[in-house]
């Protein structure tokens, strides 16, 4: 319960000692992988903060909560971190069908102000009117993932696009966004095919390769989890279907790799069709500034997921995509901490945020953020695997030949 | 010795009547439990297009179909709806739930109709679907498909516990209709022994005093049988002259 006194200096999940933020995400089912890297890429970065002295003094804490990658539980987890554990602000949530269901709560409390930073998805509804004054965005969109695979396919000749998505607003989200681009070269999708939210890699996807192939598509964007888009892609060089398969940075691209390999075959064999849009840079990348320092916090904290939170066996990866996303959403919120100063208010947290113009987070990319600008970063990379890892792809005429 | 034929047609009818009661009103039940939860059905599916289709406007016109599939998928959770999709003017799926695709049916149907259709898909079951123009049509329209088989299997749940009360009833009302035939039949029978037992001249049983002394029909019967034999008590309490015989 909020204290009197904290109602009356508007110190909502700010103490002299700490700083509370909430984080709803999925540590259980077979998206299990989001949350658990996302979590252990910020809390890399927030450890090395508390360790060197907080800020201002005070140590960030994250109250963590599993939603399990659905929506109903992360309302209530929500409703739980705004009004029961009153956090200072809501951080690090995964998954789109999750936050789309939060973001009217998020205006229905818009007088307490708690802001929802860096959510783990690309999707369009934080990002615009009614609710996209409520979040601040750190990667890149969907629409600019989706568009970017678009153009490069087009570009190499492959004009018929088919899209293989999640049957919930995520999904849809993608799908728009490839229907966008093709719309705007004058193409249309050449076929679709979704699955159900929570689908197992063990679960069969041989329709959804059946209709897409029945549609002779050139390719096929993926906008799914991990789990899911492992199975697609099992199943469609099974079925034959051996046209290049694109994934979202959304998939997780590590889980999705070590699912295929798990299969106990030439992991080659279901990995030579996958192309991977990404939100940060390749964390084998050691010229970036950013992604040294990752490493190399990665490597002495390796943070685990709290005990309470596992109730499957999960095996974290020494470094991720989403890790390092992770990684820098919470070394830019430290940062919007900081420029609140000594008597952090949720007041002054917005006139923060907006501070931040031309900012070096080390990754190459300068952020900015403004009334008008409320996703930081822009650049969206694309990877391939060779030798069964995630490479940069910088030759698209090349691989596609 | 027993009543047995004199009640045998009064049994017969009560259960006649009561079978026809029963029946006619089951009948009516159905009819009516039927025809209204149906009716509800359709009207719950048509709300729900309209409630939809009203409220896709703006996030159609803002392009936001994360949002308005967001919204599909919450109402697609209440019982008895199926799947929902939303067609855009020019007869574009701008979004549903079906999974793993749209089915040729739904394909190769009128985009704009709003009008109830019956549907049977093959692999997903027989549904009524129902339409709602978004922005007079100008927009695009939503379909709610209704599970059939699941609203029949409601309803004959429905139907069933109410037939089921009706038929606790009938039971009820026949055994009791059985125990007051019985009760009312009971005196007649020993009022039967004792005239017979008069007509063979042999001594009265114990229960003669029980029936002489009945302030009813069968009482002024037993007094009559008694005045007529000549056999008239000592006692004179039991009225036995033909005057006290009402």
């Amino acid at each position: 319960m909020v204290s009197a006194q904290e109602m009356e200096t508007g110190f909502e999940g700010a103490t002299d000692d700490e700083i509370v933020l909430g984080m709803s995400a999925a540590f259980s089912g077979p998206s299990r992988g989001l949350g658990s890297e996302l979590y252990r890429g910020a809390m890399a970065y927030f450890n090395h903060v508390n360790d060197n002295g907080g800020v201002a003094g005070r140590k960030i804490t994250l109250k963590l909560y599993d939603d399990g990658y659905q929506p109903d539980p992360c309302v209530r987890n929500t409703m739980k971190l705004m009004l029961e554990d009153n956090v200072f602000l809501l951080f690090g949530y995964v998954g789109t069908p999750t936050v789309t269901r939060v973001l009217p709560l998020l205006k229905k409390f818009q007088d307490e102000q708690v802001y929802l930073f860096f959510p783990f998805t690309g999707a369009q509804p934080q990002r615009e009117p009614p609710y996209g004054d409520f979040a601040f965005n750190l990667r890149a969109s969907y629409r600019q993932e989706t568009a970017g695979l678009v153009n490069n396919f087009l570009a190499a000749g492959k004009r018929r696009i088919g899209v293989f998505y999640q049957a919930d607003a995520y999904g849809r989200s993608g799908w728009a966004g490839v229907r966008a681009a093709l719309d705007r070269h004058g193409e249309r999708l050449a076929g679709e095919a979704t699955y159900r939210r929570g689908s197992r890699f063990t679960g069969s996807m041989r329709e959804q390769v059946e209709i897409l192939k029945s549609n002779s598509p050139d390719a096929v964007i993926c906008i799914g989890s991990y789990a899911a888009c492992a199975a697609f892609a099992r199943d469609a060089v099974d079925r034959d279907l051996r046209v290049p398969i694109a994934n979202l940075s959304f998939v997780g691209s590590e889980n999705m790799l070590q699912l295929l390999s798990d299969l106990g075959e030439d992991v080659e064999t279901y990995s030579r069709y996958l192309v991977n849009s990404q939100v940060v840079p390749s964390y084998e990348d050691t010229s970036i500034p950013a992604v040294r320092e990752y490493r190399e916090l990665m490597e002495r904290y390796d943070p685990a997921v709290p005990e309470e939170l596992v109730q499957e066996s999960y095996s974290p990866f020494p470094q991720s995509f989403v890790s390092l996303e992770g990684f820098l959403d919470a070394k830019l919120m430290t940062e919007i901490l900081r420029r609140l100063g000594g008597s952090p208010d949720r007041d002054g947290l917005e006139e923060a945020v907006f501070s931040v113009d031309n900012y070096d987070l080390g990754i190459g990319e300068r952020v900015s953020f403004g009334p008008d600008r409320r996703q930081g970063l822009q650049t969206v990379y694309y990877t391939v695997v060779q030798e069964g890892r995630f490479v940069t792809l910088e030759d698209w005429q090349g691989w596609l030949s | 010795m027993k009543i047995q034929k004199l009640f045998q047609r009064t049994r017969f009818g009560i259960f006649l009547l009561f079978g026809v009661i029963v029946l006619c009103t089951s009948a009516l039940c159905i009819y009516t439990v039927d025809t209204q939860l149906t009716a509800e059905y359709e009207t719950n599916s048509q709300n729900i297009a309209k409630s939809i289709a009203d409220s896709s406007v703006d996030i159609l016109l803002n392009r936001n179909l994360a949002t308005l599939q967001s919204m599909i998928d919450q109402f697609v959770e209440i019982q008895g709806i199926r799947y929902i999709y939303i067609t855009s003017e020019n007869g574009e799926y701008l979004a549903h739930t079906f999974v793993p695709g749209i089915p040729e049916e739904i394909l190769a149907s009128d985009h704009a109709s709003t009008e109830p259709v019956e549907r049977s898909i093959p692999g997903l079951g027989d549904f009524l679907e129902v339409g709602s123009p978004i922005l007079a049509g100008v927009a695009g329209t939503v379909h709610v498909g209704m599970d059939q088989d699941e609203v029949a299997l409601k309803i004959q749940r429905a139907i069933g516990q109410q037939v089921i009360l009706i038929c606790i009833f009938l039971v009820v009302g026949v055994l009791a209709s059985i125990w007051l035939v019985n009760l009312a039949a009971k005196p007649l029978a020993e009022l039967l022994a004792y005239a017979v037992n008069i007509a063979d001249d042999k001594e009265p049983e114990t229960t003669a005093d029980d029936l002489l002394g009945r302030d009813d029909e069968v009482g002024d019967l037993a007094r009559l049988f008694r005045h007529i034999s000549g056999k008239a008590p000592d006692s004179g309490a039991s009225g036995a002259s033909p005057e006290n015989v009402r």
